[in-house]
């Protein structure tokens, strides 16, 4: 039995069995490897995607919960090879540095932008609490997506 | 059988049609709901079972009504959802700070509430002592009817409850009472709490407790009631040295689960300081 899901506005099909994990698919089947594997246990949001316009952690979720839904991973962000202002505003903080985390940051602090538009400090911190980084201390994370806050 | 064709997760488009399915299935198959708490099934080394009946597509599962006596929560109802909905009614605020700080936002946005109450492994469950407070009780539906029963019960006889059975929704008495959820994780970022303190009281109008109920979570297998505590709350004013104080005394009713973010002495050790602090939550609502 095949799975549709519409990925990035595109509809993609799955043969999967409906347990394997969102993220499995989205990597193995349909080549978007920007939603990471790390902890597999909902902790790190390495894999964050979201699935009808709210964020979700797609090693936790079953590809047969997806079907029929949207889903929207790191790869929809720059359109024709330009940007999001949130990615312009990491590199221009030069807040990456391994990368590991990052798809899951945007994706959270995407689909967060969409829904509060005016965020304080705390506000963004909170909405990244389930996003670890192991290498920037986050300060600048945090500094990126408050230029995109105030230049909007 | 897990599925006539072997399929392994049916989703279900109505109650009837979870029930029906329930009911093919026998012992073979679990509920989904979310499915936070079974896709980590193989990482705590447990199987998963052969099949799943998913009930979080069920409109009617997903829908929380406010009346006038009574609040009822649908069992799907996740918890980013549970904490938008009941969030401009100060008489629920254990449950919406429960259901607004749990894990992290992108579990919120999927982890249900009868996922919560079902997990019956899961010590650290944040919705399930707040619920307890609230004297909430819950509704199970089954082939040829539903029964009603509080969360208390439910927590006791949850691990044998028959097959093609499940939790409908969660009723919320309305009662003009404060309340609050007290957590303490060891990082402040989406992490389970070591141990939670849920309170809720009514006051007379001279600021006298008239009654309280204060539920301990993550510190024991189950959470729990403290009814020791509670009956030392009640007949004075809000005062949170002396809380903690009482706590302090009647610690030894718990006796703490080791784990591996920390040992149980450590769990009961912090419970006067959540007491505080949730007597002093209370205090400072109007
Ligand atoms: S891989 Fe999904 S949360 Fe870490
Ligand atoms: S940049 Fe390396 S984990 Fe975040």
């Amino acid at each position: 039995m095949s799975l549709r899901l519409n990925v990035n506005g595109e509809d993609r099909f799955s043969a999967a069995e409906p347990l394997t994990p969102l993220v499995d698919v989205l990597r193995d089947e349909f080549h978007l490897t920007g939603a990471k594997i790390v902890c597999r246990e909902g902790f790190c949001g390495a894999c964050t995607v979201l699935l009808d316009g709210r964020s979700v952690m797609s090693c936790l979720v079953p590809v047969g919960l997806a079907a029929d839904s949207e889903v929207r991973t790191v790869e929809s962000l720059a359109t024709d090879g330009v940007l999001s202002p949130l990615q312009l505003a990491m590199e221009q903080h030069d807040a990456v540095q391994c990368g590991m985390c990052f798809p899951g940051m945007l994706m959270s602090l995407t689909s967060f932008l969409e829904r509060m538009p005016n965020p304080s400090r705390d506000d963004i911190k909170a909405a990244l609490a389930g996003n670890i980084c192991r290498c920037t201390g986050y300060e600048r994370i945090v500094d990126a997506a408050l230029s995109v806050v105030r230049a909007a | 059988m897990p599925g006539q064709d072997g399929e392994r997760l049916y989703v279900a488009t109505s109650l009837a049609d979870a029930l029906a399915a329930l009911a093919e299935r026998g012992r073979t198959a679990s509920v989904l709901a979310g499915a936070t708490w079974t896709m980590r099934a193989p990482l705590r080394h447990e199987p998963q079972d052969l099949s799943y009946v998913a009930i979080s597509k069920i409109d009617e599962l997903r829908r929380v009504e406010v009346l006038n006596h009574e609040i009822s929560i649908g069992a799907c109802v996740t918890h980013a959802e549970l904490a938008n909905a009941l969030a401009f009614l100060p008489e629920c605020s254990a449950l919406v700070q429960a259901a607004g700080n749990s894990a992290n936002p992108a579990i919120r946005n999927v982890a249900t509430i009868g996922g919560n109450l079902c997990a019956s492994a899961f010590a650290a469950a944040d919705l399930v002592p707040a619920l307890i407070c609230l004297d909430a009780e819950l509704e199970i539906a089954r082939p040829d009817g539903s029964e009603r029963l509080t969360v208390e019960r439910f927590l006791e006889i949850r691990s044998d409850i028959e097959p093609g059975r499940l939790v409908r929704r969660v009723i919320v008495p309305r009662t003009k009472r404060r309340s609050a959820h007290i957590r303490l994780p060891l990082r402040k970022a989406g992490d389970y709490p070591v141990a939670s303190v849920s309170l809720a009281a009514t006051l007379g109008p001279t600021g006298i407790v008239e009654s309280a109920r204060l539920a301990v979570g993550s510190v024991e297998p189950v959470a729990r009631r403290w009814p020791l505590l509670e009956a030392g709350l009640v007949g004075r004013a809000l005062d949170p040295r002396h809380a903690a104080e009482q706590a302090e005394r009647l610690c030894g009713d718990f006796s703490g689960r080791d784990g591996i973010e920390a040992p149980g002495w450590y769990r009961v050790k912090v419970l006067p300081s959540l007491v505080r602090r949730a007597v002093l939550a209370l205090q400072e609502q109007s």
